[in-house]
């Protein structure tokens, strides 16, 4: 446990499991969904936090379900990749990137968007976006819209788009990545959106202090992380929740790396988790040439799709296992590619490791590797069993 | 179990390691003969050591490349890693390690330690009874290190900041510190065995156009790294600039700032060792002109004062040097070396002044920086522009800092970007250069300047 929570109480609110974190250690809390979150929490470790002053009580939280964004940029190469990059280490989810010379082409999403990001260009470039833009953006329901792109357009595109807020450029005049404005606004966002969340906003009765995404929090645990558990870099944390799936990965695990301020960068799988994703992840199962393979290697038919239970909530936890390392290998092209080779260390957390026991991670881990890398390679495995890595990010003094 | 052991362990489970026994190898190290060690060498021989490069595929062409050295009265051995080790590619060296040994033909560029083993390669490394130097330009070398050093092989080159700048685009420079400093406590203890294990910095960079300030605060930098973890025995380098009497002012400065900083940060009680690579930039495609620069080289290193001179090839410009290419470049450094009596001492006051004052103001600058950690404090100095390589290809590097040479060839600063040299530096530095040409023949200078010896 960190050692700076002493006189500290720690409260992370996911979407199934309250985790309180006092100097005595972890207690987890399965949430009651007929309850109000504060309610809830208070009923369940209201002894605990009666003791503590309002200063001394952190929160972070992905209960609120986290905001979805969709980027608009000029290039791949560029502003789609380094805003792309901001989004997830800010906790925020992407619901789809459209490139601009495409955007006649792209289907239009028809989720509620939290955020648009509109990005493009040095500031010494002009006449990037046209009525193209306009016309896309009539078209879908957004809550928020940002502009980090060249400040030639920024006049243009505010006389056009109404309550557009403006930043400075994401992309400097070397082609590098300038994170910090977009950053802050999206956590601002992230705020925002928790204080217009009744039942998370109440959690402002028992803390003074601001309430973080848990994502943001977990990405500034992992330099630490060896303070605690058996990892060598580069590794990656994989967060298996219900509804999504984190990835923290180590930088130099990609050859395409942005200068940020952080060592470790996030992806995050809106579609992959055990039980509101339940459907989408055994769709992408489906769909995946050696899921056959894996399923005989478990023992178990396709039918266990079907299935519900104790057995088949840890068939679909292995399956997530498989399909997350599958998604960020080379044999699928995503947003990137890890050299998983190169993996020293696989660190896992979320209800995952509740689930699952340690040889039934490593067992798929093998298998993955045999199977898609042809490799023997042997990354170490570890459990964070009391599902306390968050506590070492939430240090209040550097909050 | 310390969090170094625990490390250890994980990075040597590796798939390409035939099961690591830490014991047997410190067993190794503590009874290894004291020839191995270049610290031992550089203590005992009274002489410039002369060390060439080079690293051939398989076992059987290493040997050869050695006894040819060996032949030639090398001092210093090299072990030129393969560029797929050097990237952690263990996968792609072990395939053209085979191929190259199936088909004569050689599929690398240098020896794939890791792929060979340490038990495999020890034999070789022990047989000559000479130090070997690893040289290989690993961002993340540790497990690189560990198989070195268990084979036998007790001088490494490489740092942070001189293993990355002019090697790698965009791998991430905190991790390449971190990853360091653990090759600096492997080195710190092993070298409580038996003789100490040298570290040896990188110094040519880029090889073009650094100016001697930069040069020496990353010497200096990757020094104190190194000497933080505990290493005993380091050696600060750098290479021919083009200019005689810049080169024997960067020796003079370099020393005499090694030992200041040393002592700043309490450390009495290490050797450090100074290196000269011959000419690092473009080569002449004629061999005699290589081979007369090659000798220049030599000369320049007497006048310097190196403890060790690393060598080029005349066939530098046309390729992988061959080895007999190379163990006659040996050949006739040690000639030289032999027949070069009764130089003249050099001292330059004015320059070395001027050299001294930009370095201490750059080191300040470092040391002042906000960061709770040497390391962090550099990678800061390095990501604010405070410390630029020129040419460099890193996204982290500031590349604003334009140099030159003046009618004596000497390197000169003439825009600084970020680097805060002293104003009354920075004009002494203009002041030797011709600045009232148009900008295209400035750059068409600059180009000229960079191929200055072809």
């Amino acid at each position: 446990m960190s050692k700076s929570i002493n006189n500290k109480l720690l409260i992370d609110v996911g979407s199934t499991y309250f985790k309180v974190c006092t100097v005595h250690g972890v207690q987890q809390h399965f949430r009651d969904f007929n309850k109000d979150i504060f309610d809830d929490l208070t009923y369940k470790c209201g002894d605990i936090i009666h003791n503590y002053h309002k200063d001394d009580v952190h929160v972070c939280s992905s209960a609120n379900g986290g905001l979805s964004t969709l980027i608009i940029g000029i290039t791949n190469s560029f502003s789609l990749k380094y805003a792309t990059n901001i989004a997830f280490n800010s906790g925020i989810n992407i619901i789809d990137t459209v490139l601009y010379k495409e955007i006649e082409q792209t289907s239009i999403p028809s989720d509620l968007i939290d955020v648009v990001i509109v990005v493009g260009g040095i500031d010494s470039v002009s006449s990037i976006f046209d009525k193209k833009l306009f016309d896309y953006l009539e078209k879908i329901n957004y809550s928020n819209i940002v502009y980090v792109g060249s400040e030639k357009e920024a006049p243009y595109l505010k006389e056009n788009i109404e309550n557009l807020v403006t930043l400075p450029n994401i992309i400097t005049n070397k082609l590098h990545v300038e994170e910090e404005n977009l950053k802050e606004y999206l956590t601002n966002l992230y705020q925002a959106d928790i204080m217009g969340k009744e039942d998370i906003k109440h959690l402002y009765d028992i803390t003074s202090n601001q309430i973080y995404s848990t994502p943001y929090i977990v990405n500034k645990t992992l330099p630490l992380i060896d303070s605690k558990f058996k990892v060598a870099n580069p590794y990656i944390l994989i967060d298996i929740g219900g509804a999504t799936t984190d990835i923290h990965y180590s930088k130099d695990l990609v050859d395409e790396n942005m200068v940020t301020e952080n060592e470790y960068d996030r992806l995050v799988f809106k579609k992959l988790g055990v039980y509101k994703s339940k459907e989408s992840l055994i769709f992408a199962a489906k769909n995946n040439e050696f899921v056959y393979e894996l399923l005989a290697h478990l023992k178990v038919t396709e039918n266990i799709f079907d299935e519900s239970g104790e057995k088949a909530t840890r068939i679909l936890m292995q399956l997530a296992i498989f399909l997350v390392l599958c998604k960020v290998s080379t044999y699928r092209k995503a947003y990137v590619n890890l050299k998983l080779n190169a993996l020293n260390s696989l660190v896992f957390t979320g209800g995952i490791t509740k689930v699952l026991k340690q040889e039934e991670i490593e067992d798929i881990v093998s298998f993955f590797y045999k199977k898609i890398l042809n490799s023997a390679h042997n990354p170490t495995i570890v459990m964070d069993n009391n599902y306390d890595i968050w506590t070492l990010g939430m240090n209040p003094e550097k909050n | 179990m310390s969090l170094l052991q625990e490390e250890r362990n994980i990075i040597l489970n590796n798939e390409y390691v035939d099961n690591f026994d830490f014991a047997e190898v410190e067993e190794f190290v503590k009874n290894a003969s004291k020839n191995l060690f270049i610290s031992h060498n550089f203590k005992t021989k009274n002489k410039m050591l002369v060390q060439p490069r080079g690293g051939f595929p398989t076992y059987n062409k290493m040997f050869a490349l050695y006894e040819f050295f060996v032949d030639a009265d090398v001092d210093v051995l090299p072990c030129t890693i393969d560029s797929n080790t050097r990237l952690n590619d263990y996968a792609t060296a072990k395939k053209m390690l085979r191929l190259s040994e199936e088909n004569e033909v050689d599929m690398l560029n240098g020896f794939p330690l890791i792929n060979h083993g340490y038990r495999t390669a020890r034999k070789m490394m022990t047989h000559f009874d000479r130090p070997i130097s690893l040289r290989h330009g690993t961002p993340d070398a540790r497990l690189l290190i560990e198989t070195a050093i268990a084979s036998g092989i007790f001088e490494i080159e490489g740092g942070p900041i001189t293993y990355l700048l002019p090697y790698s685009k965009n791998f991430p420079l905190d991790k390449a510190f971190l990853y360091w400093k653990y090759v600096e406590r492997v080195c710190a203890n092993y070298s409580k065995l038996n003789e100490p294990i040298n570290r040896e910095s990188f110094g040519p960079l880029t090889a073009t156009l650094v100016p001697p300030c930069i040069t020496i605060v990353i010497q200096l930098l990757e020094m104190l790294l190194s000497l933080e973890e505990g290493v005993k025995s380091f050696s600060v380098s750098f290479s021919q600039t083009g200019s005689m009497n810049q080169d024997i002012v960067m020796g003079a400065v370099i020393r005499k700032m090694a030992k200041y900083y040393s002592n700043q940060i309490g450390v009495d009680d290490a050797d450090i060792h100074l290196v000269y690579h011959q000419w690092m930039g473009a080569f002449p495609m004629d061999p005699n002109f290589a081979s007369q620069l090659i000798n220049m080289s030599t000369v320049i290193a007497t006048m310097v004062g190196a403890d060790k001179i690393i060598t080029k090839t005349n066939q530098e410009a046309a390729g992988i040097p061959t080895k007999e290419a190379n163990a006659e470049t040996v050949a006739n450094t040690q000639y030289t070396l032999r027949i070069l009596k009764g130089l003249p001492n050099i001292v330059d006051k004015e320059e070395e002044e001027n050299l001294t004052a930009e370095v201490m103001a750059i080191m300040e600058a470092v040391f002042n920086d906000s960061a709770d950690t040497l390391w962090r404090k550099v990678f800061n100095s390095i990501k604010n522009g405070t410390i630029d390589v020129p040419f460099s290809p890193h996204i982290i590097n500031n590349n604003e800092m334009i140099t030159i040479r003046d009618a004596k060839k000497n390197i000169r600063i003439i825009k600084r970007g970020k680097v805060p040299i002293p104003d009354r530096c920075f004009e002494y530095e203009k002041a030797q250069c011709d600045l009232t040409k148009d900008t295209t023949s400035i750059v068409n200078d600059i180009i000229h300047d960079i191929g200055i010896m072809q």
